[in-house]
C-alpha cells in the first residue's frame, strides 16, 4: 500500500489547561474521502486548525511532502466593512491585486463553472450572495491553484437539503476528475455512509475510526452523541 | 492674503499626509480600529513632549512613541488575546497624563489641535516623501491586509501571515500619524484617518472604488480645508476636518 497522505498520531491540544482533543491518531490515503464526526464542542474545527498548523498541540502530523491544502471554512462572510466584490475576492489569491491578469481570471472563471456559478457572479459583492453561492464561492477558491488535499467545514445549517445533496455530487466529482484526498467535517451520517471511504469520530478524543459501515455501529454512535441520540442508517 | 512660501509648505504636506493617512484609513475603518486609530494617536504627546525637553523636533518623538506603542499594542494582542481597543484604552490615559506632564503649557494645545510650528523647508520635504513612501509600502501591503481582514484563517490557508501584515498596518499607521502631527495635531490626525474612508465606504461598491475614494476624498478635504483655513486665518488641523465632516454628511445622501 502507498505511503498515507496524512499521518496523524497522539496529537492534543489544550486551551487554558482544558484538553479540547487527547491523542487523536489516524491516517488519510491519498484519493480517500475522510469524514469527521462528532457532536458541538468535540474538538473538530480545532482538528482543522491543528492540521493547517494554525495553533500549537502536542504529537505528531505528518503530511506527505507535495501536500498543497485547499481550506473551505465553516462560515465566512460575516458583515465586513470592506465591499469586496467576488471577483477581487478571488484576485486576492493572485500577486496581481490591482492589475488585470488574464490568465488567472480565466482560471477563476473555470473553477466557478466547475463549482456551479455562472462567472456573472464576479462582479457582485460578496456581502449579497446567497448562503448556497457563498458556500460554492469558498470552495471555488480553495480549488483554485490546485490542492491535492480539501478541508471542507461542513456548515451545520442555512443550506437547503437539494443544495446540500449537490455540495456533495460536487465534492465527490472533485475525487473523481482531480483526485482530489478530502477531509470533511461532516454532520449528517447520512452523507458520510454515502462518501467517505473512512470515518473518524471524535468527541474530544477518538471514539471509532474506520470504514463507515463498520465504524458507525449504534453502540459507537451512542457513544459519540450521547444515549439520546436517534439514529437510523438509510440505504 | 496672499499665497506664500509658508503656505505652500503646508499645503503640498498636508496633501502628502492625506494621502497615506486616508489610504491607511480604508483599513482602519475595515478592520473596526477606528478608535483604536484615534486613541492610539494620542499616545504621540509624551513624545512630544520629551522631544521638546531635550530640543528634537517633536515629530521624530512623536514618530519614536508611536512606533513603541503600536507594537507594542501587536504585541500585548498576541501575547494575551485582549482586544485591541482595551489594550490601547489602558495605555491611553497613562500616555495623556504623562504627556500634560512633559510638553510644556503653551505648547500642549497645539500638539493636540494642530499649528504648532512653523514648517521649514527640510520639514516638508520630509514629510512628504515618508508620507509617499508609507503609500506605496501600504498599496504592496494591500493584498495581504483585505485578505487578512476579511478571512484570517483562508489566509492562514493559503500561506499569508496576517499576523505580520498586520503589524506592518500598525508600524505605518504610527509613522503617518507622526507625520501629521504638526499640521493636524495628534487628536485630530485620528479623524483624518478615517473621516475620509467612512464617507467614501457609503457610495462605494467595491474594494478597489472605496480606496480610490478614501483617497481622493481625503485630498479633496485636506487640500480644501487649508485652502479655508488659510483664508479665514483659522487653524488647519480643526479646519481640515470639520470640511470632512461636511463630505461625509454627503456622503449620507448616497447611502441607499
Amino acid at each position: 500500500m502507498a505511503e498515507p497522505i496524512l499521518k496523524v498520531k497522539d496529537v492534543s491540544v489544550s486551551f487554558d489547561n482544558q484538553e479540547v482533543l487527547k491523542d487523536i491518531s489516524f491516517s488519510v490515503n491519498e484519493g480517500d474521502v475522510l469524514a469527521i464526526v462528532g457532536p458541538n464542542g468535540a474538538g473538530k474545527s480545532v482538528l482543522f486548525r491543528v492540521l493547517m498548523d494554525f495553533i500549537p498541540y502536542d504529537g505528531e502530523i505528518k503530511w506527505r511532502n507535495d501536500v498543497k491544502i485547499g481550506y473551505v471554512p465553516q462560515k465566512f462572510f460575516e458583515k465586513s466593512e470592506l465591499p469586496l466584490t467576488v471577483r477581487e475576492f478571488f484576485v486576492l489569491k493572485s500577486k496581481n491585486l490591482f492589475f488585470k491578469d488574464k490568465k488567472f481570471s480565466d482560471s477563476v472563471s473555470h473553477e466557478l463553472k466547475s463549482v456551479g456559478l455562472d462567472p456573472e457572479i464576479l462582479d457582485k459583492q460578496l456581502a449579497h450572495l446567497s448562503k448556497g453561492q457563498s458556500q460554492r464561492a469558498l470552495i471555488a477558491w480553495a480549488i483554485l491553484g490546485h490542492p491535492n488535499v480539501l478541508l471542507f467545514d461542513e456548515p451545520t445549517a442555512g443550506i437547503d437539503l437539494a443544495g446540500e445533496d449537490t455540495i456533495y455530487n460536487l465534492l465527490h466529482k472533485m475525487k473523481d476528475e482531480r483526485g482530489l484526498t478530502v477531509l470533511i467535517i461532516s454532520h449528517d451520517l447520512n452523507v458520510v455512509y454515502r462518501y467517505a471511504d473512512s470515518v473518524l469520530c471524535i468527541n474530544k478524543e477518538r471514539i471509532c475510526f474506520g470504514p463507515p459501515k463498520r465504524e458507525l455501529t449504534g453502540e459507537n454512535i451512542k457513544q459519540l452523541y450521547g444515549e439520546s441520540a436517534f439514529y437510523q442508517h438509510g440505504h | 492674503m496672499g499665497i506664500d512660501n509658508q503656505f505652500l509648505l503646508i499645503f503640498s504636506s498636508g496633501l502628502f499626509v492625506a494621502l497615506a493617512a486616508s489610504f491607511l484609513g480604508a483599513f482602519v475603518v475595515a478592520k473596526r480600529m477606528a478608535l483604536v486609530g484615534d486613541v492610539l494617536s494620542h499616545v504621540a504627546l509624551p513624545g512630544i513632549g520629551l522631544a521638546l525637553v531635550f530640543g528634537y523636533d517633536p515629530i521624530y518623538g512623536a514618530a519614536a512613541f508611536l512606533l513603541l506603542a503600536a507594537f507594542g499594542t501587536w504585541f500585548i494582542e498576541r501575547k494575551t488575546e485582549l482586544p485591541p481597543e482595551a489594550i490601547i484604552g489602558t495605555f491611553f490615559t497613562a500616555t495623556l497624563a504623562l504627556g500634560v506632564i512633559l510638553v510644556p503649557n503653551e505648547e500642549l494645545f497645539e500638539s493636540l489641535f494642530g499649528n504648532l510650528f512653523a514648517i521649514k523647508p527640510q520639514d516638508a520635504a520630509i514629510i512628504m516623501a515618508v508620507s509617499f513612501i508609507i503609500f506605496i509600502l501600504t498599496i504592496m501591503l494591500s493584498r495581504r491586509l483585505t485578505i487578512g481582514i476579511v478571512a484570517p484563517d483562508l489566509a492562514k490557508s493559503a500561506g499569508f501571515k496576517p499576523d505580520l501584515s498586520y503589524l506592518g498596518f500598525l508600524l505605518l499607521f504610527a509613522l503617518s500619524v507622526a507625520l501629521g502631527i504638526k499640521l493636524i495635531g495628534s487628536v485630530l490626525m485620528g479623524a483624518l484617518t478615517i473621516l475620509p474612508a467612512v464617507s467614501a465606504r457609503n457610495f462605494s461598491w467595491s474594494l478597489k472604488s472605496f480606496l480610490s475614494f478614501s483617497v481622493i476624498l481625503g485630498l479633496i478635504m485636506t487640500g480644501a480645508g487649508i485652502f479655508i483655513s488659510n483664508y479665514f486665518n483659522f487653524p488647519p488641523g480643526p479646519t481640515v476636518i470639520l470640511t470632512g465632516i461636511i463630505f461625509f454628511v454627503i456622503s449620507l445622501l448616497f447611502k441607499k
